[in-house]
């Protein structure tokens, strides 16, 4: 973007003035890429009672009819009840046909739980994971300038946590193993797109697709990514808009995927969306350091710093990004 | 004992091992983050050497960038856990 034709960078910079024009918008491309260019009749996606899956719920529901859009909830042994509970207040919201397809039986089958838990024993070695909880997580700030590495914290069931570095053997394991969750869910997803010859909606935001935050060929592997170009935070503009219920609205991301709670904070972008989101447009649009500092009310340094992370995380995940080579 | 030319020279080849950048890209200064010649799993990984070569363990608070920026800093943390 030339410098001369842009706004002045400000905490409104990102908000989304035409609403009702930007949702017709969405529903009519994807109208078109799925009836003409995927040349399918319908819509199949994975609800998990989290933002990003509602929302591309409800611009479906809006894009095709709530009789064209079938919902899954897939949970496993590790979801909490919440999910489910919003799962299936949501489809009732927007009037549309919801299964549910519990993947736990197959992960146990890949030995998912089995791989993960035996990973985690190796670097914490009273971890049990018949009553103990555990997650990953980055410990370091984003500002610090230095790649994130994970942690894994087991939490006792009086609630005394244990902490410790992950090993790279054991990270890349527990990641690896955990992927069959995805995974799973996708292959699942694409059972029933096949079986109504619909086209699997994906739901990663911008956030998810740019930094690398998807699995691939699990929640990564779709026809089409409707909000794939949004910022969390128009997602819940849009949210608002749509009329998702008040409680989905409401609720933290988290990544229910560990057996812990844990946001997505946590887990991977290691600071609040509304900053992110802003943080991120200042960069992606060549704002400086210091313009973008002076209204977040952070140093030019942090700000540097952030920016810094940005990159890395966005050169770091091209791999995710790529389709096969050939 | 361990002489502090070993112990540069040995993280100099690892990194230019593993990063495949040519040697004189490398300074001992060089900002290995900031050029990209490691990122995320390449930092874990080069712990993970540390700790294999020289059997130092890296806690979390040492999780710095001072203490792995460049090889001069690398060898300055290696040094001090020995």
């Amino acid at each position: 973007m030339n410098p001369k034709h842009r706004k002045p960078f400000s905490k409104d910079i990102l908000h989304i003035e035409n609403i009702e024009e930007v949702c017709n918008n969405i529903t009519e491309k994807l109208r078109n890429d799925v009836v003409f260019k995927l040349q399918r009749r319908g819509a199949v996606i994975g609800i998990s009672g989290g933002i990003d899956s509602s929302v591309c719920m409800a611009l479906s529901a809006k894009a095709f009819g709530p009789s064209k859009v079938t919902a899954i909830m897939l949970p496993e042994q590790d979801s909490s009840e919440d999910s489910k509970n919003l799962a299936l207040k949501l489809a009732d919201t927007f009037n549309v046909k919801i299964l549910e397809e519990n993947i736990t039986h197959a992960l146990d089958g890949f030995g998912c739980y089995q791989r993960r838990d035996e990973a985690i024993r190796r670097v914490i070695t009273d971890f049990d994971p018949n009553i103990d909880k555990a997650k990953i997580e980055i410990r370091q700030n984003i500002d610090q300038n230095i790649p994130a590495i994970f942690s894994i914290t087991v939490i006792k069931p009086d609630g005394k946590t244990i902490s410790k570095l992950l090993p790279a053997k054991e990270y890349l394991q527990i990641v690896a193993a955990t992927n069959f969750k995805q995974r799973s869910r996708m292959s699942m997803l694409y059972y029933h797109a096949e079986r109504l010859h619909y086209a699997v909606i994906g739901t990663p935001n911008k956030h998810e697709v740019e930094q690398g935050f998807f699995v691939k060929y699990g929640d990564g592997g779709a026809d089409v990514m409707p909000i794939g170009h949004l910022y969390k935070t128009q997602v819940y503009q849009l949210a608002s808009h749509l009329g998702v219920p008040q409680e989905i609205i409401d609720r933290t991301p988290t990544t229910d995927t560990y057996t812990a709670e844990q946001t997505q904070e946590d887990f991977f972008y290691q600071m609040p969306f509304e900053s992110m989101d802003l943080i991120w447009y200042g960069w992606e649009n060549g704002y400086s350091a210091n313009e973008v500092g002076k209204v977040m009310d952070k140093t030019e340094q942090k700000i540097h710093n952030i920016y810094k992370s940005f990159e890395r995380k966005k050169k770091t995940t091209e791999y995710l990004r790529m389709r096969p080579i050939f | 004992m361990i002489t502090s030319i070993d112990i540069k020279n040995k993280i100099k080849d690892y990194i230019i091992k593993t990063t495949l950048a040519n040697v004189e890209d490398i300074a001992d200064d060089t900002l290995i983050f900031e050029e990209g010649l490691l990122d995320s799993m390449g930092l874990l990984f080069l712990i993970e050497f540390l700790k294999e070569e020289f059997d130092i363990t890296t806690n979390d608070d040492e999780l710095i960038v001072e203490n792995f920026e460049s090889i001069n800093n690398i060898v300055d943390f290696t040094k001090s856990k020995l």
